[in-house]
């Protein structure tokens, strides 16, 4: 299972009002672990008010920048991205985790391929990693970028796209589509949908010749390219997606607690939550909750039965149940109330569990 | 731009999620559990056949079955990892069940489960020599092409995406079973072999599943399947009589 490393905060400036871009260094020893692929995403944790908050961001820099960076945005009512962009400074040491996610797809120095990029708002993130990388790695190789943005003053990275697009001259290409700022080509303006692409396709983009396509973005907009792309012709393994950090789980909420009174001998009640629908049964308390789910013709979910696969995952709402053998949860899902069901028994007379949360 | 959009409707219109914090409860449980099925079923059709390695009749055959048995484990491996991603605890998940543990020959033929493991129940079944295993092979190595072909286009984009790499791997296999069970039949009698796939006939059909899987629907839903048991199973027996055809045996009747 991974585990979390300190990283030292280097360098921390804003690239839009609302969006910060962290430098990081990997310290006591954490270095081996961040070595990264374009395209991939760090997962921090931190605690608020005692309850622990994890939160994936994406890296920004390229693989062969030598930097460690990742970009965060602060979202409305995000605990982690507002104290990001208004509290962490330089020295400040935060805890991620190594690495993850398999948005990208090798590089080779002898290729000539087209790339098309996609990215609405943040989620030009692993994009720019993604291109950063590609065209630095790539020398006969060409990006197209296709940003979706508000308006003109929430592009992120704005300026190091220019700055690249110079660099890389003729080989990088940006396309920026402003949703509320008008712009001199009509086609520009607005939200990318599948009809907007397939326009852009015709005159700007050579969708024909293009190998590789990464979306990131908004789910209505990552749908809408993405049929576009395969009506060009583009088949599912050209197409690369990574769905954007906002539908990340929220806040958990307390765990509810019962004052459980007249304690009977070895039955329980359990209500039992799945699919939306809550059943109450009677099951001894030497049957782990899932058996009992089972035997009462529920399709609760499991594989190994066995406490280390985890797909059996329910959280306790109220009651107790005591666990006999944890080999997947971690810690902080414990203490949110997350049980392994094939291996959780009831201790209380009632206990509440829920399988949809 | 409105990013206001469900999940359940993002996955319903044909979206992709690409890692475990993107997945609602009863999508993880779906996936995982179609991992372990894979994971299950890999880890105990290799460990079967790593036992008849030796009893290929020639070098090439050991080879090619011992390759069949590293792939196999490998495929495993590769989907175990993202299992692993989700939390289950990989090294114990690889050794928490004996996988060459089998049924006895004669079982009656179901769809249902052992108790701790996921593997397909095909896979219950004992092989008992070079030829059998080369009938097994054969038949359960197509039926696990378009079992593959199937979930290689599901939702999920990291497994998608491995399975799109293991069903090339898979596909190889057949191919060695293939040419495996040319050179059975220059040595071994015809109706011996058929008796064999009528033996396994039945029980790799029984891998595809209830026919009338109330779960389908809701599955299809979260854009984890898109043929029925039914179709799947249809597009194998096709194919596998064709081949069936090309080696003068038939489909078990």
């Amino acid at each position: 299972m991974a585990r979390f490393h300190d990283l030292e905060v280097t360098d921390i400036h804003k690239t839009i009002r609302d969006a910060v871009v962290v430098t990081l260094k990997p310290i006591n020893g954490a270095a081996e672990h961040f070595e990264f692929t374009q395209g991939q995403y760090l997962t921090f944790r931190r605690d608020f008010d005692g309850e622990e908050l994890r939160r994936s961001y994406s890296i920004c820099s390229g693989r062969d920048e030598g930097l460690l960076q990742v970009g965060i945005k602060r979202v409305d009512g995000g605990a982690f991205s507002t104290w990001a962009n208004q509290d962490l400074k330089i020295g400040d040491t935060l805890q991620a985790m190594p690495p993850m996610g398999s948005f990208f797809t090798p590089v080779a120095a002898d290729a000539h391929k087209q790339y098309l990029g996609f990215a609405g708002g943040s989620g030009v993130t692993p994009v720019l990693s993604i291109l950063k990388t590609t065209l630095a790695a790539e020398p006969s190789s060409r990006f197209t970028l296709v940003y979706a943005n508000k308006g003109v003053n929430t592009i992120m990275f704005r300026e190091e796209l220019e700055d690249l697009k110079n660099l890389y001259m003729g080989r990088l290409n940006v396309i920026h589509i402003l949703e509320s700022d008008a712009q001199d080509i009509d086609l520009f303006t607005g939200l990318v949908t599948q009809e907007k692409c397939a326009l852009l396709f015709q005159h700007w983009i050579d969708i024909e010749n293009t190998d590789m396509a990464f979306i990131c973005g908004p789910e209505p907009m990552m749908l809408g390219i993405a049929s576009a792309l395969r009506t060009a012709g583009l088949n599912d393994s050209q197409i690369k997606f990574e769905l954007f950090a906002s539908v990340q789980p929220g806040r958990a909420r307390r765990k509810a607690t019962s004052s459980d009174a007249a304690r009977s001998a070895n039955l329980t009640r359990a209500a039992i939550t799945l699919d939306g629908a809550t059943r109450t049964i009677e099951m001894p308390k030497d049957q782990s909750i899932l058996d009992a789910a089972l035997g009462n013709a529920m399709d609760a979910p499991f594989a190994c039965k066995a406490g280390v696969c985890s797909t059996c995952r329910c959280k306790v709402i109220e009651g107790e149940v005591e666990m006999a053998a944890n080999h997947a949860l971690e810690d902080y899902e414990v203490e949110k109330g997350y049980v392994l069901s094939c291996q959780a028994y009831p201790l209380t007379d009632t206990v509440v569990v829920d399988y949809d949360q | 731009m409105t990013d206001d959009m469900s999940i359940e409707s993002y996955l319903a219109a044909g979206g992709v999620l690409t890692s475990p914090s993107n997945t609602p409860p009863r999508y993880r449980a779906e996936v995982m559990k179609i991992m372990a099925i894979f994971v299950d079923s890999e880890l105990a059709g290799a460990a079967g056949f790593a036992e008849l390695i030796n009893a290929g009749p020639g070098i090439r055959d050991r080879m090619a079955a011992a390759q069949i048995v590293f792939e196999k484990t490998a495929s495993a491996q590769r989907v175990l990892t993202l299992m692993g991603e989700f939390g289950a605890d990989t090294d114990r998940y690889a050794n928490h069940h004996p996988w060459t543990t089998r049924l006895p020959r004669d079982a009656d033929i179901t769809q249902g489960r052992g108790d701790h493991d996921m593997r397909l129940s095909v896979f219950n079944s004992p092989l008992i020599g070079w030829a059998d295993a080369g009938i097994m092979n054969l038949l359960m190595g197509h039926a696990a092409t378009v079992q593959l072909e199937e979930f290689s286009q599901i939702s999920y984009q990291p497994l998608a995406e491995a399975f799109r790499a293991i069903i090339l791997i898979e596909t190889r296999h057949t191919e060695l079973a293939d040419k495996g069970l040319a050179n059975l039949l220059e040595h071994k009698p015809d109706a011996a072999l058929q008796d064999l796939v009528n033996y396994w006939w039945p029980r790799v059909a029984a891998s595809f599943g209830d026919e009338a899987s109330q779960k389908f629907e809701g599955l299809k839903a979260m854009g984890l399947r898109k043929n029925s048991n039914a179709v799947l199973k249809a597009r194998w027996q096709t194919a596998a009589t064709a081949l069936l055809a090309k080696h003068q045996l038939k489909p078990a009747s």
